[in-house]
């Protein structure tokens, strides 16, 4: 089944890199600008539903590599069983510097949260995405606080370090 | 002796009351295998809310919840509490117009708190005053009609010559139909859609600290004290015990030993309630309505048109 | 009841009475809200000292805080504490709360909570057992009767200090201040 899939894969788009790690899972390494048709061509193969959005920073690399992770679950098998489940990792890598990428909720609504949590996390701007307002965090961060260049030691000193106990700042008023 | 009454039966219905509510806590926790707290703890946690700095969200705020526990003074004072009764005139009519005055004075805080908790809380409160309104209204119906009195003083009396209403044939579907809802009048599960702590923050109450929850807490500790003492002097037969009291009849003593019974009694129908609210889980509101309306309602209605029917 | 304390309880009811009855907001911030189930119920009863939870802060005057406070976290935490009514006692559970713990370098997580609210005890470890919990509020009884469990006093006199610290951190607060001058 998964290797059947691989076969039509490899036939139908040029720049893709198919790997079945194991039973079940499968990774494609493709380049960006196939990636929507890829998910669409996905979609339409049956595996309707999208998982998750991850993202890793290759800080050497001066790259952010993408996660989609959609599964497809057997519709025609009453007894499901969660190893019956199956996943495919869609990985793609953009540049790191002014990263932005287009939105995939054309495809699957779902991935609303994911990119914002994403542009929220990594700073990564998803185009055509309808609203890029933070979705957890409260503060301002001049570097997003999950991109590998943030020194959160550092940052800890200069913020929560910095607030003064209520003696020192008796003392210090005085 | 009603000037006596006036001042001891009050004192009674709190001091009773307070010790239901303490029982209820440590009776549920043996119950769940607990050692459970003190039975003083009720009491203990009322001086610590009078000791706390109270909040208050305007007039109407104190205005109900003190509408509320005077009202329930009021109400006990129509109350036999054994053969101790203040006012005799009035009887079941005026008991069940005062008996509304309780949960409105809540509403009343409740609603001036403006806490969407309360709000919730309060019209689950009126929602399920109407569901048991009606069957109580039917059970009332019923007993008035059989003993041809609206004075509790002399159903309790009748009920001393002719024994026990709930052991009679003609009364014993309306008792059976007080039982049913006598949760729903106590607050207890599988009712407690009032002051669901989990669901809705306590309800009407989610907005009371300090002094009014002080005064809450006596109020809810003399609703439990009315709600089974109407259950004992209708249904129970009050302060009589198959003659045990006539060699002491005219006395002090009488008196006294009528109350000590009278409690013995509410404290076994109490224990009917607690092992009813240990096992149950809580009902929707929308649930509570149904099975309202539906069992207690009918039995009632019943025991109604079988009374109608033989007098 | 002890028959010694009958002379502290006609001295000063209000505060014997806060010792044996501490209605408790637990604040789920973070996993040490797993160790409280297990000792509000069968095994360990905390029902039997007077230690109930309840659901609004307006009831309650012990004040738990289990876990990592992350700055969102931080405004409902002082919004709470700054609902109950007087006399309150905090009692931060974990080691998160008093130095950031396991998330002393996170980029959202405050490190130390005292700097924010007053805290009067605190409970070691990660996590501590349910038993630790007993033992903290024991040692909060002998704090009550030592007058030293004065969190709600500190609150009171350094409510400036305490002020200017969540503002730092927090930015500009929505909620007015809780003591203006008139009523300090």
């Amino acid at each position: 089944m998964i290797n059947e899939l691989k076969q039509k894969l490899l036939a139908n788009f040029n720049d893709v890199q198919v790997n079945i790690p194991e039973d079940n899972r499968m990774t494609v390494n493709t380049k960006k600008e196939s990636l929507l048709s890829l998910v669409s061509y996905l979609k339409n193969m049956g595996y309707n539903h999208f998982a998750m959005l991850s993202c890793v920073d290759w800080i050497d690399d001066k790259e952010f590599e993408l996660i989609y992770i959609i599964s497809a679950y057997p519709q025609d098998d009453e007894h499901y069983q969660d190893k019956e489940k199956k996943n495919i990792l869609l990985k793609t890598r953009i540049s790191r510097v002014k990263a932005k990428f287009i939105t995939i909720i054309s495809i699957f609504e779902n991935a609303e949260p994911y990119e914002r949590e994403i542009h929220e996390m990594f700073g990564i701007h998803f185009e055509g995405h309808p609203r890029l307002t933070p979705l957890m965090l409260e503060r301002d961060y001049k570097i997003p606080p999950f991109r590998k260049d943030f020194d959160t030691n550092k940052y800890v000193e200069n913020t929560f370090g910095k607030v003064p106990s209520i003696k020192e700042r008796k003392e210090g008023k005085k | 002796m009603n000037i006596i009454a006036l001042f001891v039966s009050p004192l009674i219905a709190l001091i009773a009351g307070m010790f239901f509510l303490g029982l209820s806590r440590k009776i549920s926790a043996r119950i769940q295998w607990r050692y459970g707290p003190p039975i003083y703890q009720p009491v203990i946690d009322v001086i610590r809310s009078f000791s706390q700095k109270s909040i208050t969200h305007g007039k109407f705020f104190d205005f109900g919840i003190i509408l509320s526990l005077s009202s329930s003074f009021v109400l006990i004072l129509f109350l036999p509490i054994g053969k101790l009764c203040a006012l005799t005139s009035g009887g079941l009519i005026a008991f069940l117009y005062l008996m509304l005055m309780g949960p409105f004075g809540i509403a009343l805080s409740g609603a001036a708190a403006a806490n969407p908790n309360s709000s919730i809380g309060i019209s689950r409160k009126f929602l399920l005053a109407l569901a048991y309104e009606v069957p109580l209204l039917l059970v009332l119906l019923t007993v008035m009609t059989h003993y041809h009195t609206i004075s509790l003083v002399e159903i309790v009396n009748i009920q001393a010559n002719s024994g026990w209403a709930f052991g009679s044939w003609a009364l014993i579907l309306p008792g059976i139909a007080y039982l049913l809802i006598l949760p729903a009048i106590l607050g207890m599960r599988p009712f407690e859609v009032v002051g669901a702590a989990q669901e809705i923050s306590s309800g009407p109450i989610a907005e009371f600290g300090g002094k009014h929850l002080a005064f809450y807490t006596l109020q809810h500790a003399l609703h439990v004290f009315v709600g089974i003492a109407l259950f004992v002097d209708i249904f129970l037969g009050g302060w009589t015990f198959f003659g045990l009291l006539n060699p002491l009849a005219g006395t002090v003593w009488a008196v006294i030993f009528g109350i000590i019974i009278f409690l013995l009694k509410m404290t076994l129908v109490l224990f009917i309630g607690l092992f009813v609210n240990a096992v149950y889980p809580r009902f929707r509101i929308e649930q509570a309505m149904q099975y309202l309306w539906k069992w207690p309602t009918l039995i009632s209605f019943v025991g109604l048109i079988i009374v109608v029917l033989t007098k | 009841m002890d028959r010694n304390q009958i002379g502290k309880w006609l001295k000063n009811p209000g505060k014997m009475a806060n010792k044996y009855s501490f209605h408790v907001v637990y604040f789920c911030t973070g996993c040490g809200i797993i160790e409280v189930p297990p000792s509000i119920t069968t095994r360990w009863d905390a029902e039997r000292f007077g230690i109930i939870p309840v659901a609004t802060p307006r009831q309650a005057n012990l004040f738990l805080i289990t876990g990592y406070v992350s700055t969102k976290t931080l405004a409902a935490i002082i919004r709470t504490y700054e609902q109950m009514p007087e006399p309150k006692y905090t009692v931060a559970f974990g080691s998160c709360p008093i130095n950031g713990g396991m998330y002393y370098d996170s980029y959202n997580t405050i490190t130390s909570l005292d700097k924010y609210i007053p805290v009067d005890g605190y409970i070691a470890g990660c996590m501590p057992r349910p038993e630790a919990i007993f033992i903290g509020v024991t040692h909060l009884w002998k704090l009550i009767d030592m007058d030293k469990a004065d969190g709600y006093k500190r609150y009171r006199e350094d409510y400036v200090h305490y002020r200017a610290n969540q503002e730092q951190i927090l930015g500009e607060l929505d909620w007015p201040p809780l003591f203006s001058k008139e009523n300090l």
